[in-house]
């Protein structure tokens, strides 16, 4: 149970880092990007083309998170770029651009890398298993809670203690008002675009080990990313995360409590969520 | 909009987006093959595989198959030139019914292909009243032959329930207890139910079962730990795709002690080279493997190899083996009713599996081998360790 419990966190920290980046374009700057789950993909096969399926060292596993995040930020500033035109067309516009550039991002990459599951290995060094509460868990399964804790403490240092996490809630506040202060709110958006979506990639290859890359997956992350969005509360770096533990539990406890019902246990809980707090658990009072 | 409808907004788009999750995919381009030499009377054949969605490798393996008979036969059956059209089945009957329909609207005349059992059996009725003959090369829905079979409908492929049943009695000799874990879906059902029946029938004891979610589980550690408190000394699995890869490699990284049984999708073609040293060791049944010692499949594998530069997978012979069967049935045939006629006769299959014959439900009365996974010269390979009895 203890460890059905761990997973359920290691499982919650991958959402998060889906969750966030569309938690933040959508909340902050009322951009609805249903391209994230491409990013998620992308990120994965970044992890496959990398570090591959031969047990390579931390340091490629390192590698691979710095090129995913390059690429990942590079593709979130191209996507604020394209949807910058459109932006005050509501949101449908903004969902069919998003959900066309997704099918064409996933197309690219199912040629590049075939339609085959391509699974990654983790680094030698962490895919052995530790002994927790007399069963056995994968010590890289314990690194991504690590990475994915520290990731949500730093965001929300970022967003909630820094001059230009201020920025970015002043500009959702009152972008006129902002620009008029000489700040340059265009360069803002697109760095918040390019944040979350280097965040996406990101925990694309650090869920590579556990998930595989294989298409398909995209667009299962995006709708577990926007049922812990929902439940969460837009704009939140807190709501993010809690969300995002809530559904991972859900997916693991809940299941191996209740299995009869697994299919209905993370829409469930997003139905209970909205029927009790509509906003979600966590909403922030500054969106738009 | 106001804050409140926002999320509500978003919620539906979540559950919309779920529900299309499993669709996608379209209709593929004409794409005729083989030789368009003047003949009297060609044929034309419909290919109805994958070649978008999930199953599209299990699609490529099928094409595949299928042309490398045509190849060798000069691109003719029944000694007749042979126009191919692919149309894409796509990932479900959404895409899948109305590929057949539009075969059956060209008038072919015969359709070969249908990986996905919820397709074949939505088609049964189209291609009964249009009097056009399906071979079905993979979907193994119980159903599709046996007791409600069609006239028009064949099988050369393999039923989930007899693939599974045919491990059961083996099972019960090694394992006391087994826990039983498969996709929520009609094949993974049908095979668990097969495994129970066949190995409680040889004395074994089910320790429990459990059904995930199909298409939407990435994460199999909560199922698996029901395993492990279960007490059960063998698992039972159904996984196909990349649940077949992702359950093999979290079973092995969290380190499970019981002996993994599976029907022989979970470690065929691509998903076994995924999988890879996770997958060593599972012991599984099936109608083939590329390792089978005999002289009709040594000589397949090297046709396949040199011609697609990769080893055939169970998939490939299955659409092999239905062009074989309409190599055999079409000579001469006028009319549907006629080439039913010559289905009906087609007696000895000569397939790399072994030879099989059709049975009274149109479906293959075939052997099937237990398998363990190996390293054998750098490569994972399904190694064939006997033929199984009693299925």
């Amino acid at each position: 149970m203890l460890i059905t419990v761990i997973d359920g966190v290691a499982l919650g920290v991958l959402l998060f880092t889906i969750a966030l980046g569309l938690s933040l374009v959508f909340g902050v700057m009322d951009v609805l990007n249903l391209a994230h789950g491409v990013l998620f993909l992308g990120g994965t096969y970044v992890a496959v083309a990398v570090l591959g399926d031969g047990g390579g060292s931390i340091a490629t596993l390192v590698l691979a998170a710095l090129v995913a995040l390059v690429a990942g930020a590079l593709a979130g500033a191209g996507l604020s770029l394209v949807t910058r035109p459109i932006s005050a067309r509501g949101h449908l516009d903004q969902a069919l651009l998003t959900l066309g550039i997704a099918f064409v991002g996933a197309d690219l990459l199912s040629q590049a890398f075939g339609n085959e599951v391509r699974s990654v290995s983790p680094p030698a060094a962490l895919a052995s298993s530790v002994g927790i509460a007399g069963g056995s868990y994968p010590v890289y399964r314990l690194l991504v809670i690590v990475v994915g804790l520290l990731l949500a403490v730093a965001a929300w240092y970022v967003v909630e203690r820094t001059r230009v996490g201020a920025l970015v809630q002043a500009t959702v506040a009152d972008a006129p008002m902002v620009r008029a202060l000489g700040v340059n709110t265009t360069r803002l958006v697109t760095g918040v675009f390019a944040a979350g979506a280097a965040l996406a990639a990101f925990g694309g290859v650090l869920g590579a080990p556990i998930i595989s890359a294989s298409p398909g997956v995209d667009t299962r992350v995006l709708i577990l990313g926007l049922v812990v969005v929902v439940i969460g509360g837009l704009g939140s770096v807190s709501g993010a995360l809690v969300g995002a533990l809530l559904i991972g539990q859900a997916e693991t406890l809940g299941v191996s409590l209740l299995p009869t019902y697994a299919s209905f246990l993370t829409f469930g809980t997003m139905a209970l969520v909205l029927l009790l707090r509509p906003a979600g658990l966590l909403a922030s009072g500054r969106t738009a | 909009m106001t804050r409140p409808q926002t999320p509500l907004a978003l919620a539906g788009l979540a559950a919309l987006l779920a529900l299309t999750a499993c669709g996608g995919g379209s209709l593929g381009s004409d794409e005729p093959a083989g030789s368009a030499a003047a003949d009297s009377s060609p044929v034309d054949i419909g290919l109805l595989v994958p070649t978008s969605g999930v199953y599209a490798p299990l699609g490529e393996d099928m094409a595949n198959g299928f042309r490398l008979y045509l190849t060798q036969k000069a691109g003719k059956l029944g000694g007749r030139t042979v126009n191919l059209q692919t149309v894409d089945e796509g990932e479900s009957p959404d895409t899948g019914v109305p590929g057949a329909q539009r075969l059956i609207q060209q008038e072919v005349d015969a359709v070969v292909g249908i990986v996905n059992s919820a397709t074949a059996l939505g088609v049964r009725d189209a291609f009964e009243e249009a009097q056009v003959p399906l071979i079905v090369a993979n979907a193994g829905a119980d159903a599709i032959t046996g007791e409600r079979r069609s006239d028009y409908v064949w099988r050369t492929s393999f039923s989930n329930g007899g693939v599974a049943s045919a491990l059961g009695p083996h099972a019960a000799e090694t394992c006391t207890s087994a826990f039983l874990m498969a996709s929520d879906y009609a094949a993974g059902k049908e095979a668990v139910a097969g495994f129970e029946r066949s190995f409680t029938g040889a004395g074994g004891k089910v320790a429990g079962k459990v059904l995930s979610p199909f298409g939407t589980t990435t994460n199999y550690q909560p199922f698996l730990a029901q395993a492990t408190s279960s007490g059960a000394d063998c698992v039972y699995s159904f996984f196909a795709g990349a649940e077949a890869v992702a359950f093999t490699r979290q079973y092995r990284e969290l380190g499970l002690k019981p002996t993994l049984l599976a029907s022989g999708f979970q470690t065929e073609g691509g998903v076994l080279t995924a999988a890879g040293q996770a997958a060593v060791g599972i012991e599984t049944s099936l109608h083939y493997s590329d390792q089978l010692d005999n002289p009709r499949n040594r000589e397949f594998v090297t046709a396949y190899r040199a011609a697609y530069n990769e080893p055939p997978t169970v998939y490939a012979v299955q659409a092999y083996d239905a062009a074989q069967v309409l190599d055999k049935a079409l000579a001469g045939a006028a009319d549907g009713p006629a080439v039913v006629k010559g289905l009906q006769q087609v007696g000895t299959v000569d397939s790399p599996r072994g030879s099989f014959t059709f049975d009274e439900g149109h479906g293959p009365k075939q052997a099937y081998y237990l398998r363990t996974v190996e390293q054998k010269d750098g490569a994972l390979v399904n190694a064939v360790r006997s033929e199984l009895t009693g299925s």
